[in-house]
């Protein structure tokens, strides 16, 4: 596989992909942060990859999104958004809703990295 | 990169707009910006941050934007 297709293959078949700056225990900028924050407050099950050990990572997911920052956020194959509108979902209660619609309401909340 | 620089691109993609820009760390680099504009109306979030991340494209990609936060509202 490509890197885009294996990208392509995280969003499509994890129901939360998170890309961020560095990992969950570790992340390495504040946006990444947050996001990582609003998921768990929302008892997502989180798979993250971490988008700096090769700037090609970033390249080809932000071709993929037509979103040029990180972090970013999927849900079932789509874009929910950056850092900001994790928040907002969150804050309004639909972040909530969205995922007992998909996850069914006692998801387990787990955190794991993903390598492309 | 000075507030002003990002208003001004935003007032061009956004001509109805009120537009607020602060920057957060006082470095240049970090900043939050709010839009509130008809061209909003009836797009979900993603398209709406979509566009101001249009109207910042040249600094977002030349990485004199470090961080952007954004908050975004129509009119109707």
């Amino acid at each position: 596989m490509t890197l885009r297709e294996q990208i392509k293959h995280v969003i499509d078949t994890e129901p939360v992909a998170v890309f961020i700056k560095g990992t969950p225990q570790m992340p390495a900028c504040g946006n990444s942060l947050r996001a990582l924050q609003a998921l768990h407050k929302a008892g997502a099950p989180v798979s993250v990859v971490n988008v700096l050990p090769d700037p090609q990572i970033r390249q080809e997911l932000s071709a993929i999104s037509d979103w040029p920052t990180i972090p970013q956020v999927f849900v079932k194959g789509e874009l929910i958004g950056g850092a900001d509108i994790t928040e907002e979902l969150f804050a309004s209660g639909e972040l909530m809703r969205k995922l007992d619609e998909i996850l069914g309401s006692d998801r387990d909340s787990s955190v794991k990295l993903v390598a492309v | 990169m000075a507030t002003d620089v990002i208003r001004g691109l935003l007032e061009r993609s956004f001509p109805d707009g009120t537009i607020n820009v602060v920057d957060r760390t006082g470095t240049g680099d970090h900043f939050q910006v709010s839009v509130t504009s008809g061209s909003f109306n009836g797009l979900s979030l993603v398209e709406q941050h979509r566009l101001v991340n249009r109207a910042l494209a040249e600094p977002l990609g030349n990485g004199s934007i470090h961080e952007l936060r954004i908050t975004t509202k129509g009119t109707a």
